[in-house]
């Protein structure tokens, strides 16, 4: 026994090392059983260390650890203690819970501090316990001569509970009040306060009780945890909210900001600024006015060389710009991204852009420490900034820039140039991140990825700024062309989408045309990503149209051959994008190059005399790129055009659709597919003069579908399918108003149109319907805020911006709320699916305890309550006592292999070894599902026919699930 | 509550590792090495809290200004003495200077026991560091932050030790044994 004792020491040991020791838990209970203490002890050890909610022999444990639980000797009782917590399981928990309670009156205060602690994991997987438990802890608390130590486990553990259901803490107050005030012990203390926090927004009388004693404590404590969690204390328990516009309320306030000012600037301590930093954090929501006092000290932060300090103050940054400061702010940001080396860079890199230093960014301390750095760690890569810190700033630059929609930006030229310099700075491995991802993920790496972060922004601000359009379309060029010139930074490729469409759709107001045609089909431009191809292909037609359109309107030999020429250089870089494998991108490149191909003919077989210019040209397909001017859209606003009252969703456009399909399958059937091709490519123009129905060209369409879509769609799709796809491409052609793929909501209005297309006719356009309605519903308020927005502005300069602020209906405020409110629930629903789903990895589940009350005679049980629970504890003592059949079976078995030892322990290890794989796949999906401690229900894996007793302790949880939901939310929040 | 406790050297192996909610030994060995790259990364005059391991960020991504839920590990508090680094993987509800604090008084103790505690005392006595941790820390709460009271629950059963310590020849004879073949298996050699 001893040498098994030293084999398994040496197996915990490496097990640290992450070698697997599960195969050995057999071996782990026996040396657990051992009458040596020493032996003991290693078992009890290796018990913590290597066992997992799907170990199975946990199950014969049990009675071994009721027995040590009684042991007369303290060490050996203590063991137990100590171990369960690491092994506790729900059914585990109710069978030792009767052994455990007595141990609360034991004589040795260290049995009796480890047995509250071990109690209260009892409480995380058998919230039950509790309500025996809870009595005598309570007495423990109360009790003034109980030794000092176990009052602090006490309040340990209180405060643990304390956060998941405050309101069965309130009758305590008094006697940890008490505590606080003449317990002498810091440690208890910061405990008490931070319980405090947690009952103030339950009980508001108390903040007046705290206040004497807190300011006394802040003001003379020496113990510098102490002062910041009182601090602390009084920012998270609404304190300071509580005690508004009072004299002692701003006192405090300024007293707390002034500890931790100093905190910040005096003591030097980097744990204290980062903690000080943080606690600025917590204030900046509500105070924003006292952080930004602070501003100096806040952004000496940010230039520490310490990362977690610098987050910290980054994050601070954001919450208390003001349109005073933003500028600075963000200029001193922009110059430590220029500044910090690259991780390949030399990294005296830093030395050579610091002699560059603007003055408005320079500042205390920025110049001395750029010095050191690289002298300090020449070897260390910490001067260099990680991409991801690289990635924060830039997100919070834009954040802060777009709070409010812009409402603290007042010069948009300097932000465009600002957020030019921004995709020269994005670090590279975002993008090979992001380009990882591949075209599966297009919109979910869209929201990802800081590029495109950029580009929306830049996006945005040619959308509702009207004034500074013209220099967004000329940042948008300058990106392009750089681009072209591969001097750009390699992560911010993703911008260029956003900044061809905004070329593409605002060119009217640059007369650069010709370079920019020229930067977008240049030929590197066939090497980058699909998506940012589909944007070019979708902006080339658009800037190739403005570009012709710039030129004398007379027509003569001279511009027929430049056209041409132009058409014919658009066709030849659209050519090898017909074979892309994107299948977006071919689809997009097949369509316009045959356009290109129609105009190409058209501008031949023109008549050169006349000087009029093709009519496809001038006018057919300038009508495919202008239309109503884009205005941003609520994403809600969709969602709140009222239904027309004659809109019928159920009569069919066309009560002969299967008809004309069939028809114009067998007119098609002979003909090749190149015939097809040209055929509809052919007429798709002429039909564009003529603006038919859409329903009529339905006969023409037909073959598109049995061209190249054909390997994709048709075979599978049913008629009605095809159908409807057909339409909305068909559709989206004609319209004059469909704008590329980047708008999304015009494509989302599609059922819509289609149907009142149909009923109205075709004249009434529906498109702009919406955006009327828009208009009229929120004139007011647009027109207030805009105001409000433009007098600010009038105050700190001079000339106006006018900030395109979202278009949606205000009905009434009923019905906004309602629509607001559905979205946010979902999402909450959702989050909380998420994190259930995700929960983080050293997470312990106590969903279950939230929903447990302490003292039944608290919070109003009503008497079914108590009878459902009493049928589930009548449930649970049944499965209960199958688990003890299943377990006793499986001792007698293990107590046979035992007996008949003289086969090798090889030939029980190899059977075990099976065994385990077996169930491993089982008990993982398990802790998936069930996740933490509360996963294990291990018992029912030891055997299969356990596994209704897993079947029924899930159902009887499930019931349970929602209701603690509920009680988490309304209790916490 | 506390979620874990680490203790790794400077190059990475642990000496002690107690995870206060049970995870595979792969997710152990994956997270210890996340937060050995954080934290040797950092210079000596930085603060000592840690920003999360993407093992422990990406499933639950705080909401910027909001709490952080209060079951979620969202703190890491480290320390570095001589050879050894201390780190604690806690929630929210721990004060982050007071698990500074506890940290001081966890290795306090540890002097106290050894006697002037180095890395090796760790490897051989590493039963002792698991009993001393014990004291101060049952399943994630805080029991103990006496130095006295822990110094004092340790020799309590230090008797037991001590006692082992006539066959404690074997035992320091097993530590060497355990030392070398851990290293070893590590593949890095023993200084």
């Amino acid at each position: 026994m001893d040498l098994k004792a030293t084999a398994l020491l040496k197996l915990i040991y490496l097990e640290m090392f992450g070698h697997d020791m599960s195969w050995a838990s057999f071996h782990v209970l026996e040396v657990m059983s051992s009458p040596k203490y020493q032996q003991k002890r290693v078992g009890y050890l290796a018990a913590v260390q290597s066992f997992r909610p799907d170990t199975e022999v946990l199950m014969l444990a049990t009675n071994l650890l009721k027995k040590d639980i009684s042991s007369p000797l303290p060490p050996t009782m203590s063991l137990p203690l100590v171990t369960l917590p690491h092994i506790i399981t729900s059914s585990l928990a109710l069978s030792l819970l009767s052994d455990l309670l007595p141990r609360l009156s034991h004589s040795n205060p260290n049995i009796r501090k480890k047995t509250i602690a071990a109690l209260y994991r009892l409480a995380l997987v058998y919230p039950d316990t509790l309500r025996s438990a809870w009595p005598k802890i309570k007495d423990i608390l109360m009790n003034e001569e109980e030794d000092s130590s176990v009052t602090a486990a006490v309040v340990n553990v209180v405060c643990e509970l304390g956060w998941r259901r405050p309101r069965d803490f309130l009758a305590l107050a008094p006697r940890l009040f008490d505590l606080l005030v003449d317990g002498g012990n810091n440690w208890m203390a910061i405990k008490i306060i931070k319980l405090f926090a947690t009952l103030t927004p339950l009980e508001p009388r108390l903040i007046k009780k705290l206040l004497p004693p807190l300011t006394n404590l802040i003001r003379t404590t020496p113990a510098m945890s102490l002062l910041y969690e009182c601090i602390n204390g009084v920012i998270q328990g609404g304190i300071l909210e509580g005690t508004e516009g009072a004299r002692e309320g701003e006192e405090i306030a300024s007293l707390c900001v002034g500890k931790l000012r100093g905190m910040i600037a005096v003591e030097g301590d980097p744990n204290l600024k980062y903690v000080a930093l943080l606690a600025f954090n917590r204030i900046v929501a509500s105070h924003p006015h006292l952080v930004s006092m602070h501003e100096d000290v806040i952004m000496g932060c940010v230039d520490d060389p310490d990362i977690s300090i610098r987050l910290q103050a980054l994050g601070l940054g954001a919450g208390m710009v003001n349109s005073d400061n933003l500028i600075a702010v963000v200029e001193r940001l922009l110059q430590q991204l220029r500044n910090a080396p690259v991780t390949t860079e030399v990294a005296d890199d830093g030395r050579r852009h610091s002699i560059g230093v603007e003055p408005a960014a320079d500042s205390d301390g920025e110049d001395p420490e750029e010095r050191l750095r690289p002298t300090a760690e020449p070897q260390d890569d910490t001067p260099a900034l990680p991409a991801e810190y690289r990635v924060t700033i830039i997100r919070h630059i834009l954040e802060m820039c777009s709070k409010d929609t812009y409402a603290n930006v007042v010069d948009f030229e300097w932000y465009i140039d600002t957020l030019v310099q921004l995709v020269r700075l994005v670090p590279a491995a975002d993008q090979a991140g992001s380009e990882f991802q591949g075209d599966n993920a297009w919109d979910l790496s869209q929201e990802e990825d800081v590029a495109s972060a950029i580009g929306w922004e830049l996006r945005n601000i040619a959308v509702r700024v009207s004034t500074v359009r013209t220099e967004a379309v000329k940042a948008a060029n300058t990106l392009l062309s750089v681009s072209g010139n591969d001097t750009m930074a390699p992560g911010g490729q993703r911008v260029l989408a956003f900044a061809a469409w905004v070329v593409g759709e605002y060119f009217n107001s640059s007369a650069l045309s010709y370079a920019a045609l020229d930067s977008l089909i240049h030929p590197k431009a066939q090497t980058l990503s699909p998506i940012v191809i589909c944007a070019y292909l979708q902006a080339i037609p658009k800037v190739l149209i403005s570009a012709i359109s710039h030129e004398s309107p007379i027509w003569g030999p001279e511009r027929k051959t430049m056209i041409s020429l132009l058409v014919a250089r658009v066709i030849h870089f659209l050519e090898p994008l017909t074979t892309h494998p994107n299948l977006e991108v071919q689809e997009r490149s097949v369509e316009f190059l045959e356009l290109m191909r129609v105009t190409l003919q058209a501008i031949a077989s023109h008549d050169v005399q006349n000087p009029d210019g093709p009519l496809l040209l001038t006018r057919a397909i300038p009508q495919l790129f202008t239309g109503f001017e884009l205005n941003p859209v609520a994403p809600a606003a969709q969602r709140k055009v009222p239904l027309p009252s004659d809109l019928s969703l159920d009569t069919p456009i066309n009560s002969d659709l299967t008809g004309i399909l069939q028809r114009a399958d067998q007119d098609f059937a002979g003909d090749t597919e190149a015939a097809e091709f040209d055929t509809f490519y052919n007429q798709r123009p002429i039909k564009k003069a003529i603006s038919g129905p859409a329903i009529d060209s339905l006969p023409s369409l037909e073959p598109e579908t049995s061209s190249y879509q054909q390997n994709d769609y048709t075979l599978s799709d049913s008629d009605a399918l095809v159908r409807k796809r057909i339409q909305r491409r068909e559709r989206n052609r004609d319209d004059p108003f469909y704008i590329g793929n980047d708008d999304a909501s015009s494509g989302t209005s599609t059922p819509f149109h289609d149907v009142l297309r149909s009923t109205n006719g075709e004249d009434v356009d529906v498109d702009s319907i919406p955006i009327m309605n828009l208009d009229l519903g929120d004139q007011a308020l647009v027109a207030e805020s805009s105001d409000k927005d433009l007098r600010k502005q009038k105050r700190k300069r001079p000339k106006k911006v006018h900030i395109t602020k979202d278009e949606t209906i205000d009905n009434e405020a009923s019905g906004f709320d309602e629509t607001q409110r559905a979205p946010a629930s979902e999402l909450a629903s959702q989050q909380r699916a998420r994190d259930k789903a995700k929960k983080s990895l050293l997470q312990v589940d106590s969903s279950g305890l939230s929903s447990f009350s302490l003292n039944s005679s608290d919070t109003p049980a009503s008497q079914l309550d108590i009878e459902r629970q009493e049928a589930q504890d009548m449930e649970m003592a049944k499965a209960l006592a199958e688990v003890e059949r299943l377990r006793l079976e499986m001792q007698r078995a293990s107590e046979r292999i035992q007996a008949t030892d003289g086969t090798p322990a090889e030939g029980i290890l190899v059977k075990k070894k099976k065994k385990l794989k077996l169930k491993h796949p089982v008990g993982e999906s398990q802790h998936q599902d069930e996740t933490g401690v509360q996963a294990g229900s291990t018992q029912g894996l030891q055997d299969a026919e356990a596994a209704p007793v897993i079947k029924k302790e899930k159902k009887k949880r499930k019931p349970a699930m929602p209701d603690t939901n509920n009680e988490k939310v309304g209790g916490i929040d | 509550m506390i979620n874990a406790v680490l203790v790794f050297n400077n190059s990475g192996q642990p000496r002690l590792t107690k995870f206060y909610t049970q995870l595979d030994t792969s997710v152990q060995q994956r997270l210890i090495s996340e937060i050995f790259t954080l934290v040797s990364h950092r210079p000596a005059s930085a603060c000592n809290f840690l920003p999360l391991p993407p093992l422990l960020a990406s499933p639950s991504p705080t909401p910027p200004g909001g709490q952080p839920h209060a079951d979620t590990p969202s703190l890491i508090t480290y320390r570095h003495y001589a050879t050894l680094y201390f780190i604690l993987i806690s929630t929210s509800t721990e004060s982050p200077l007071a698990l500074l604090d506890l940290i001081q008084v966890f290795v306090e103790a540890l002097d106290r026991l050894f006697e002037n505690v180095c890395e090796l005392d760790l490897i051989f006595n590493f039963e002792t560091l698991h009993a001393c941790l014990g004291e101060m820390v049952v399943g994630g709460v805080v029991v103990e932050t006496g130095l006295e009271k822990v110094v004092g629950g340790v020799r309590e059963k230090g008797r037991v030790r001590m006692r082992r310590e006539v066959q404690g020849m074997g035992m320091g004879g097993l530590g060497m044994g355990v030392g070398v073949e851990g290293l070893a298996g590590i593949g890095r050699g023993w200084r």
